[in-house]
């Protein structure tokens, strides 16, 4: 009989684990491969057609030099301004301004071209851009060219593997990882030598407008793995307090607004006035969490509905907003056919989204602190993309999740392989399918539904000091039924372990929450009781897993000088 | 409401099962045919429908969210 830990499931052996195959993973995955590491992703789908932009994405933020406010320079002095107090600009520089021209060119040559079939770039402004940096482009299959190119470099897959703890050696040192398959149930040791975190933001933990939880605006799979597992072991985790909102069609939270509001769509209200320009001065084109706030304030205040009007558009621009839209979100057109509007007669009603843990700003996120090297601060760990701090949106995810690769599979090559104990692995098993035997007396459903509620209500866009401590009390309440949700196959098992992920992420949130005793960002961090933006604030509150529980600290970030490229 | 398959024009290639990021889409060996097994969990995304090689799917969407 095996004495090893052999004995508790299949053990896999690589140099680099990569856990989530969406635009960071299989970017990183490229690099890593190129660098000679061996490269396994695991993802719960496939790396085809998982996370964020499955179905595609129509828009990546970059500077050309084509002018003043088109270089880097203008770029991270923009981007120290609207996203200041979360962005770390020497980070940014890293993590996206000197991989942006690799990016660029690797995107031309996987086959997904940033450039119109004329050779230009269509470039549009919205989110309060100080220029249009948004480059338009079909991006509806740049997930299966990229997992094509991964493969072709000889990156292996585990899909439909649900990763849900980390494995440390005695140091402390994470040595891999642990999972399951989502519908045979097996269960996988995995041996890396260094491990990237990929796995986006949380979704699914604020109550959703249209009471259906997996209708989010960013995919609903996406429900804090990494944060967690980084968590878990002890690594530092930043930005956690922003709850990130935006405007979606009424019904269908998708993406698409950039497009509209690139193209000139004109934000109205019921009495058909232009509202946007009362709360900030590039009016529709304002950054979203002016949109987000001016769009909740007119229905609060009865001037609702609201709607985005697109009818002045010209024949050639509306044509355009037409193809663009459905490579943000290919099935939006299809809500806009099926609700019987016109665009070019018609306006579309427009609602303020569901609450998620990510970012702020187009730039940097929320999660898993990392250095200019995405090194997080646990020896053997790695964060790329949405799941990190310092990576958000496609550009910076694209550029960013490529040098997480880079640097992963560079220290890989230094590092031995370790396993961990019999016990360790043992043990984490046991946890991990212990919903399997549960008592069933709470459904996951109704838990999950039930703190998505509490959370709108105490730690939404409206929070203070008291809301806050009585959500943390709440949540430890509700955590007390957390062991009576019974998996009833291995898909539930999957999902019981997000519900898991949620609840700890809301927690770090609400700890990050009170710890930022100011408002900042609008309606992503109002404190009532703290109504102003302190600039004693300019930095992080780091959230981190200690043995007396969750505790949190302030990172100084400087915003005096534009680092050295 | 979830993708509709049309199974006359369905050749069991199980494209869809494979590529669904929410698992909904379950590929039934013994019936050798895709089903919509998580309807409630469908995010939407028309990945389903953008990889099926013969355009057997349609996206259809219910009252729920068309008229909320």
């Amino acid at each position: 009989m095996g004495k090893g830990i052999e004995q508790f499931g299949e053990v896999l052996k690589t140099d680099v684990l990569i856990v989530g195959g969406g635009l960071a993973g299989n970017n990183a995955a490229i690099a890593a491969c190129e660098v000679g590491a061996k490269v396994l992703i695991a993802d719960k789908s496939s790396i085809e057609r998982c996370g964020a932009i499955a179905g595609g994405v129509d828009h990546f933020m970059a500077y050309l030099n084509t002018d003043t406010w088109d270089t880097r320079e203008a770029y991270l002095e923009w981007a120290g301004r609207i996203a200041r107090g979360a962005v770390n600009l020497k980070i940014q520089n890293a993590v996206f301004c000197r991989e942006l021209e690799a990016a660029i060119e690797r995107m031309d040559r996987i086959g997904c071209s940033l450039r119109q079939p004329s050779g230009e770039f269509y470039r549009t402004t919205s989110f309060g851009l100080p220029g249009p940096y948004m480059i338009n482009f079909n991006g509806k299959n740049l997930k299966p060219l990229l997992a094509k190119e991964a493969r072709r470099l000889g990156a292996m897959t585990l899909e439909k593997c649900s990763i849900t703890n980390l494995l440390t050696n005695g140091n402390g040192k994470v040595i891999g990882a642990v999972g399951f398959n989502i519908r045979k149930g097996n269960f996988y040791i995995i041996l890396a030598k260094t491990t990237i975190l990929a796995t986006g933001n949380t979704n699914r933990i604020f109550q959703n407008p249209t009471g259906l939880p997996f209708n989010t605006w960013q995919c609903p799979a996406n429900t804090g793995a990494a944060q967690t597992m980084a968590f878990e072991v002890g690594a530092h985790l930043a930005n956690m307090e922003i709850v990130r909102i935006t405007v979606v069609p009424r019904g269908f939270s998708a993406a698409g607004l950039n497009a509209l509001t690139g193209m000139g769509g004109k934000i109205v209200n019921a009495k058909g006035e232009e509202f946007m320009f009362k709360y900030h001065p590039m009016g529709n084109k304002a950054p979203r969490y002016k949109l987000v706030e001016g769009v909740m304030r007119e229905i609060e205040e009865g001037r609702g509905p609201v709607y985005i009007d697109c009818r002045h558009l010209s024949e050639g621009d509306m044509k355009h907003l037409k193809t663009t839209l459905g490579y943000d979100k290919d099935t939006l057109p299809d809500f806009i056919e099926q609700k019987g509007i016109d665009l070019r007669k018609d306006l579309l009603e427009i609602m303020a989204s569901e609450g998620m843990q990510a970012g702020p700003s187009e730039i940097c996120s929320s999660g898993i602190m990392i250095d200019e090297e995405t090194k997080s601060t646990v020896e053997g760990l790695f964060g790329a993309g949405d799941c990190t701090d310092q990576m958000r949106c496609s550009h910076v995810c694209t550029t960013g999740g490529y040098l997480a690769g880079k640097m992963a599979a560079k220290y890989a090559l230094t590092f031995t392989q370790e396993e961990p104990s019999v016990n360790q692995v043992k043990e984490l098993k046991r946890k991990v399918y212990a919903p399997m035997r549960a008592s069933g007396k709470v459904s996951q459903k109704s838990f999950e539904d039930t703190m998505r509620r509490m959370l709108w209500v105490y730690a939404g866009a409206s929070r203070n000091e008291y809301s806050l401590n009585t959500a943390l009390e709440k949540l430890d309440g509700l955590e007390k039924y957390f062991n009576e949700i019974k998996a009833g196959n291995y898909h539930e098992l999957m999902r019981t372990h997000e519900t898991r992920q949620i609840l700890s992420v809301a927690k770090m949130m609400c700890h990050a929450s009170l710890a930022r005793k100011e408002t900042r960002f609008g309606v992503f961090h109002r404190r009532t009781d703290y109504p102003e933006t302190n600039p004693e604030f300019d930095g992080q509150i780091v959230v981190v897993n200690t043995d007396q529980g969750i505790k949190t600290f302030f990172n100084k970030l400087d915003y005096s000088t534009i680092p050295e490229p | 409401m979830p993708p509709v398959i049309d199974l006359d024009k369905c050749t069991g290639c199980g494209t869809c099962d494979a590529h669904c990021p929410l698992d909904v889409i379950h590929y039934n060996e013994k019936k050798n045919i895709p089903v919509v097994k998580y309807p409630d969990e469908c995010w939407h995304c028309g990945s389903c429908r953008l990889d099926c090689p013969v355009g057997a799917i349609t996206i259809k969407f219910g009252p729920e969210m068309l008229y909320v």
